[in-house]
């Protein structure tokens, strides 16, 4: 069973992701900030991460370069309620990105896709 | 009179390689030289570094332009033989005394740049000595600036290999001496790697031997001498697809197990704001009219290389208004399958097979010209973001026809 780590500031979205995800044979492990977030990674070993753009206190485009230069092929799906975070060319290390929606279809559709890629070793 | 090397200092070592290839460079080569040498001190002041210029023995006075810039950096200048052009060639002289220097990490940028800064070798060069082990760039690029970046190399490096490289052919790039080494052991070196085939022919080496890959942003537009893209585009055309095809059939192994794709990190912020790059007029007309000559040019060629279907479809886009011209990605993604099974089974003569394939390449280009016109420069890269997804999901297309089933 794949594990899924939810980062995001609002709770309701947390209930909602592992509740969905869950349900759709994911174990989903949540954080509600980016404290820590490499540590916290390096012990659970998650094996995609769901990231909040916007959140109180991180930002989710420096805390996906943090993930990105420590583990390099982990997949990583951005989550935000706007999309002009795609002008921040810090976006293009995500593997996709979603619209926050109470529909998960396009976000289930995603994860799939992320854990499905794969490059064999030389 | 000739001289294969000149190293004025007698270096040996050296841990940081910035590498100039030209030829006939001399009224530009001092620029990018100048600003190379800015870099090595501001951001590497602490390795032994070099700068080297692999010429292919230009006769303009690129050694004595090249050898007489006063830097702090020393400076070592590499020619092929007399007679031997290409820029693949001078990589290969340059791969060779990276090895002899035993050098960690190397930035190679070109001879003719006018937007080069410092920071572009921090950029280039920085993530060498972190985990990575080949930096390419990523450049803010006008929309209809290198379009066979965008309709053949990214999307069919990117699906082919897995990795995520925008700008797998953007000339200027990092790699470290390890890559070296790979290269001048590959056994796929070939006349369109020696010459522009070089670049797409490192990325893809580098990305099947899974070296870490990173993307470098330079916050400036590349600037370099233009060019009449009418007349390089044959050459450039035939080397960079004819090396993709090429190492296609050598590396089937590796990019059949592929699925979908991952990203790469990205190094470089903190720039500031970001410069836009000078608008690029394309003339439709053009575009157009060379399609519609196609038919009479190489129609016997499409004929025999290409699927009945695929070849019904081009007639049929062929009947279509130039301001409503519609190229789907589709049908070019099947054109391109075609075209690299002709390759491998060498149905056509190479040169005439690659040069066939322009009509229907700049027949692709008007089609993206026309769809992306109001789009931004973001709005277009999504564009083709959605493209490559396409290209990645025929995958299986692609290998059943290859495997001939």
């Amino acid at each position: 069973m794949a594990k899924i780590l939810v980062v995001d500031d609002e709770e309701h979205i947390r209930l909602l992701y592992s509740e969905e995800l869950s349900e759709a044979g994911y174990e989903v492990i949540t954080a509600a900030d980016g404290y820590k977030l490499t540590e916290r990674i390096d012990k659970e070993k998650p094996d995609l991460i769901i990231l909040d753009i916007k959140m109180i206190d991180y930002n989710g485009l420096d805390l996906l370069q943090e993930i990105r230069n420590k583990f390099y092929d982990m997949p990583v799906i951005l989550c935000t309620a706007y999309d002009t975070f795609k002008e921040d060319i810090k976006s293009i290390a995500a593997d996709f990105y979603v619209i926050k929606s109470f529909d998960l279809t396009e976000l289930k559709n995603k994860i799939a896709m992320a854990l499905e890629a794969e490059i064999p070793s030389s | 009179m000739f001289e294969r090397e000149v190293n004025p200092e007698k270096i040996k070592k050296a841990e940081f390689v910035v590498a100039i290839p030209s030829y006939n460079e001399a009224d530009s080569i001092a620029f990018p030289v100048h600003q190379a040498d800015k870099g090595i001190q501001s951001f590497f002041g602490n390795m032994k570094s070099v700068i080297i210029n692999c010429d292919n023995n230009s006769s303009d006075g690129t050694k004595e332009i090249f050898l007489g810039i006063r830097t702090s950096t020393p400076k070592i200048y590499l020619s092929t033989e007399p007679g031997i052009k290409g820029k693949g060639n001078n990589f290969r002289n340059l791969f060779k005394k990276i090895v002899d220097l035993d050098a960690h990490g190397v930035v190679v940028v070109d001879a003719d740049l006018k937007s080069i800064m410092p920071n572009w070798i921090k950029h280039l060069g920085e993530p060498l000595f972190q985990d990575f082990g080949y930096v390419t760039p990523l450049y803010v690029r006008h929309k209809y600036d290198g379009t066979i970046t965008n309709s053949i190399a990214y999307p069919m490096i990117r699906s082919l290999y897995g990795r995520r490289v925008r700008q797998p052919i953007g000339g200027d790039f990092g790699f470290c001496g390890e890559l070296a080494q790979i290269y001048l052991q590959s056994d796929t070196w070939s006349d369109a790697v020696a010459n522009f085939g070089i670049d797409i022919w490192m990325t893809t080496i580098a990305v099947n031997e899974n070296i870490p890959i990173c993307q470098a942003f330079m916050g400036r537009p590349k600037i370099h001498r233009a060019k009449d893209p009418g007349s390089d585009l044959g050459q450039m055309f035939r080397q960079v697809v004819g090396t993709i095809f090429n190492m296609m059939i050598k590396f089937y192994p590796f990019w059949s197990s592929v699925k979908w794709s991952k990203p790469t990190a990205i190094f470089g912020f903190g720039l500031g704001e970001t410069e836009m790059p000078p608008a690029i007029r394309v003339n439709k007309k053009t575009l157009f009219q060379k399609f519609h000559e196609g038919f009479d040019r190489y129609g016997h060629v499409w004929e025999k290389v290409l699927q009945k279907e695929t070849h019904n479809k081009l007639r049929e886009i062929k009947e279509m208004d130039r301001d409503r011209f519609d190229f789907p990605t589709h049908l070019w993604i099947n054109a391109l399958i075609d075209f690299a099974i002709a390759y491998r089974d060498k149905l056509w003569r190479f040169d005439e097979l690659l040069d066939s394939l322009i009509p229907i390449y700049l027949s692709k280009t008007l089609s993206y010209v026309i769809k992306t016109e109001r789009m931004s420069i973001r709005e277009s890269e999504e564009f083709i973001e959605e493209e490559c997804v396409q290209f990645e999901a025929t995958k299986s297309l692609l290998i059943r026809r290859w495997d001939g089933r």
